[in-house]
């Protein structure tokens, strides 16, 4: 037997831990809690369980307690089951003595505050409604409560906290369509609704009569109520003009940043100086490269077939082939790569890529038809002049249109230098396109016509 | 329409699908099942031999989800003729776009219409480096080789607990420090906050509320915090093996190039819109974490739909007062709608109504009995203004309760409608019992 009662007392223990702090809260509740001081009213330890005894409590009246701290207690005709506080917290004023007996669940039986709370400046609240009350009159208790507190909502906003509201529905009355209009319900009615008219003995085609401010024209609860009387007729539309405002994105607090005052204005001032700073972390790659053979083989093409085939054909081919698969820069990776990585997606792809680089040719100084020409920093400076910014655009420039390369400097010669410029990092990856390059042109030319 | 679209990171999905929402699920299931068999399972008349914890494995698994929702995005694309440009882009001009792609190249893009949905990242914490090793973001979380014997997470949000709770189950000891006087963000009922905390607490997880952190040190074995009250107060040093850095996100849009064609962001770097959700050059639109409002997937769809609507049908609309939140941890925590600290702002008169899982009979069967569903309606109308859970499957709950607020319904109009027995969703129709009558069960 004794072992059955401390098994009984084992399982309501643990079922009181989640069961009593909401027994506070069951029931009707019509006015916000006042979170200093709480009623603290005799647990349900079991479902079963209505009325108690307390035995003893374990704690005095100003005594702080802690989360898991026996607080009191309690009897019933099965067990004696200790009661755990839920929180920390102060004991302010103890109700039911030691030896109370009969006391019904749900009954005030103590008041506890916040562990710092000052106790003799603390208001005890009300007693809360016990459950022995029936629902019908607790709604009613509360109606009549709503509409005393009423006339306090309808009155100039005292608080601050209640300066909003009224600029609320005015905001709402001048951007969405007034709410409360009465108009033919299609939908099903709400199964609330369809009790409270049939109550009232009212018609179901009744709710065609009412002011509805529900989403999309819907008939709520609130709407029939104010039909009814039983709150303020203007309430129910009030609220669902808050609600319809709570339903837009709060772009109030839209405010542009006002501009950064250290970064310039994307302007035409601003370019050159990032292309120079640019320019720093590149490095010009070259390549001497011989293009006899290639001159030798457009020689036997022109012999045997009689067309002529542009350099920049041979050279614009032999770049598209150099392109492919290079390996890929070391370049410090980004955040993303760095993402990818702990992804394991960077394993998805290879390990090389298809590079994008387009050779700059410049013929060297000692070719006859150049003997005028810069030297091999020419292009550096006329790129800085017209504020190149990477070496893409760069290179599009001077490698796209073949005719720009023959008529800039006369390529043909045996001997030319093949540069791209490379970012930091990509120094491999430029010169194995160049290798590439020179391999294609000077080993096979003939492969790039087959 | 033609539509593109420009995603850098050479996957579809974005931050949820890669290193977000999904793979964190995936670790929060596979983590619960390997707690459940260590600590749970023999209660329940289930003897398991040796249990052994195969991280490779874990992380395998969740690769394997998260490679197989990508590629189904992908499919989606394909099957509805949307172009895949993998790239990085950025403005070259109001109806251009200048895409570096990843396979080497630029590409040039005009459109009449643009939307921006860069989304967002993990906001970094002053004076500590994220290297995705030591100190982490949630990206570094979900990628951990081995359980650190201690994980300190800076940050009681969301993120942060459900990280912690993957780690805290695979063995690693987890203490959070918040700011804050509450975990789960402010979003969190407070009522509902405390519950979950002390569940939590109960699991092993370790709390540090009200504590801010002063300093970091990444130098050493480990990494070494300084913390102090928030109030200012005692000074301690909070040791471990892995920082896990959740103090937020914010939107990220470098390198977009926004300021080539004027679009301004606000002092958050939230690109600025109006409520149809057009920057100052009304052909652009933008959407998700990079903009306003809360920072879900769930939220970002929305407005995809609805700016694509404002495009082509001239209206759309979003209820942001039905998005609903959800923690993943357990038991799950989900909400939607205000909760009473947001009624007591805003001078509300407001009744709640609850109903613990420990009187449902199916959270008893399953063993499963903490937590509660808890309602929040207006006292006069009693339409519901929020409703906040703590339980088993709250996540799959809180569906119904973004349906009741999104029809404006009454928690009579809950109650008053059939649930089937025995299930959890019975607590759910309780708890709007007790908030305009009485429960019958409790």
């Amino acid at each position: 037997m004794a072992s059955i009662c401390k098994a009984s007392k084992e399982i309501a223990r643990l079922s009181s831990r989640s069961v009593y702090p909401n027994a506070s809260l069951r029931g009707f509740q019509s006015c916000s809690k006042t979170l200093a001081a709480q009623n603290f009213t005799m647990p349900a330890m079991s479902p079963t369980m209505t009325e108690g005894n307390i035995a003893s409590w374990k704690v005095k009246e100003g005594d702080s307690f802690f989360t898991g701290d026996v607080l009191l207690e309690i009897e019933t005709d099965k067990a004696q089951m200790d009661v755990e506080a839920q929180d920390d917290g102060k004991m302010a004023k103890i109700m039911q003595q030691d030896g109370a007996k009969g006391v019904k669940v749900g009954t005030r039986i103590a008041v506890i505050a916040e562990t710092d709370d000052d106790l003799s400046g603390l208001s005890i609240p009300a007693e809360e409604s016990a459950s022995t009350s029936s629902p019908q009159e607790e709604t009613k208790s509360d109606v009549d409560a709503s509409r005393s507190s009423e006339s306090q909502a309808e009155a100039p906003p005292p608080s601050k906290g209640e300066d909003t509201p009224p600029m609320e529905s005015s905001q709402s009355s001048s951007s969405s369509p007034p709410p409360g209009k009465a108009q033919k319900q299609t939908y099903p009615l709400y199964p609330s609704i369809a009790q409270l008219l049939h109550e009232k003995g009212l018609p179901t085609s009744e709710a065609d009569k009412i002011p509805a401010s529900g989403p999309k024209g819907r008939l709520l609860k609130g709407d029939v109520l104010a039909y009814l009387g039983q709150i303020s007729p203007s309430y129910s539309s009030e609220q669902s003009a808050r609600i319809t405002k709570l339903g837009h994105l709060d772009l109030s607090n839209a405010k542009p940043a006002p501009p950064k005052e250290a970064t310039p204005p994307p302007s035409t001032k601003a370019q050159p100086t990032t292309a120079i700073e640019l320019e720093i972390t590149e490095t010009e790659i070259a390549v001497p490269i011989s293009l006899s053979s290639v001159l030798s083989v457009q020689k036997r093409i022109q012999a045997t077939l009689g067309i002529t085939l542009p350099l920049s054909t041979f050279i614009a081919r032999a770049t598209e082939l150099a392109n492919d698969e290079l390996p890929r820069s070391t370049a410090a990776s980004t955040a993303d790569e760095l993402f990818n990585n702990i992804l394991g997606l960077n394993n998805v792809s290879s390990k090389t890529s298809r590079g994008s680089y387009m050779p700059q040719i410049t013929a060297l100084p000692d070719t006859p038809f150049i003997a005028t020409a810069g030297p091999q920093r020419q292009p550096d400076i006329y790129d800085i002049l017209t504020g190149r910014a990477s070496s893409t655009i760069a290179s599009k420039r001077l490698g796209g249109p073949p005719a720009g390369i023959m008529a800039g400097s006369k390529v043909g010669e045996a001997t030319n230098v093949f540069s791209v410029n490379a970012a930091k990092g990509e120094e491999k990856r430029a010169r194995v396109f160049l290798e590439r390059v020179k391999t294609i042109l000077q080993v096979e030319p003939g492969r790039l016509i087959l | 329409m033609k539509v593109a679209c420009i995603e850098k990171r050479g996957a579809l999905g974005g931050t949820c699908l890669n290193v977000g929402c999904i793979p964190s699920k995936s670790l929060l299931n596979n983590s619960f099942m390997y707690h459940q068999i260590l600590h749970d399972t023999k209660k329940r008349g289930i003897d398991v031999g040796d249990v052994k914890l195969n991280l490779k494995q874990m992380m395998a698994a969740k690769n394997t989800s998260v490679d197989g929702l990508t590629k189904g995005v992908e499919f989606l694309f394909k099957k509805n003729k949307v172009e895949y440009i993998k790239g990085t882009a950025a403005f070259s001009g109001e109806n251009e776009v200048k895409v570096n792609l990843i396979d080497g190249g630029e590409q040039t893009l005009r459109a009449k219409n643009i939307i921006i949905a860069t989304g967002s990242e993990a906001t970094p914490f002053p004076g500590l480096t994220i290297d995705e090793k030591k100190v982490i973001t949630s990206t570094g979380a979900i990628a951990l080789e081995s359980v650190p014997k201690k994980m300190v997470v800076i940050g009681g949000g969301i993120i942060g607990l459900e990280m912690g709770s993957v780690w805290s189950r695979l063995g690693s000891e987890v203490t959070v420090v918040e700011f804050l006087g509450q975990i789960g963000g402010p979003g969190m009922d407070a009522e509902i906050s405390k519950t979950t905390k002390k569940i939590l607490e109960k699991q092993g997880m370790k709390f540090k509320l009200n504590t801010k952190v002063l300093e970091g040190d990444a130098n050493g074995e480990g990494v070494k915090l300084k913390v102090e009250a928030a109030k200012g107060g005692k000074e301690e040093t909070l040791d471990a093996d892995v920082v896990l850095v959740a103090i937020g996100r914010r939107p990220y849009t470098a390198g977009l190039g926004l300021e080539n064609i004027g679009l301004e962001v606000d002092n958050k770097g939230r690109l600025v819109i109006d409520e149809q959700y057009r920057t100052k050059l009304p052909h652009i639109r933008v959407i998700g974490d990079c903009t306003f409002g809360p920072m879900l997937a769930h939220k970002a769809e929305e407005e995809a739909v609805a700016a694509i609507e404002y495009m082509k049908k001239g209206y759309g609309h979003v209820n942001y007062n039905a998005i609903p939140s959800v923690m993943y941890t357990h038991p799950e925590v989900a909400w939607v709608g205000q909760n009473e600290t947001e009624m007591k702002e805003q001078g509300v008169k407001y009744k709640t109504g609850s109903f613990p899982f420990s009187a449902n009979s199916r959270a008893k069967t399953n063993l499963e009995t903490e937590g509660m569903v808890k309602f929040i309606a207006d006292a006069e109308t009693d339409r519901i203004l929020g409703i906040h859970i703590v339980g088993p499957n709250a996540g799959e709950m809180i569906a119904e309760g973004v349906l009741a607020l999104e029809y404006g319904a009454s928690s009579e109009d809950v109650g008053r409608t059939s649930h089937a027995h025995p299930t959890l969703a019975e607590a759910f129709k309780e708890a709007a019992m007790s908030t305009y009558g009485k429960a019958i069960h409790y």
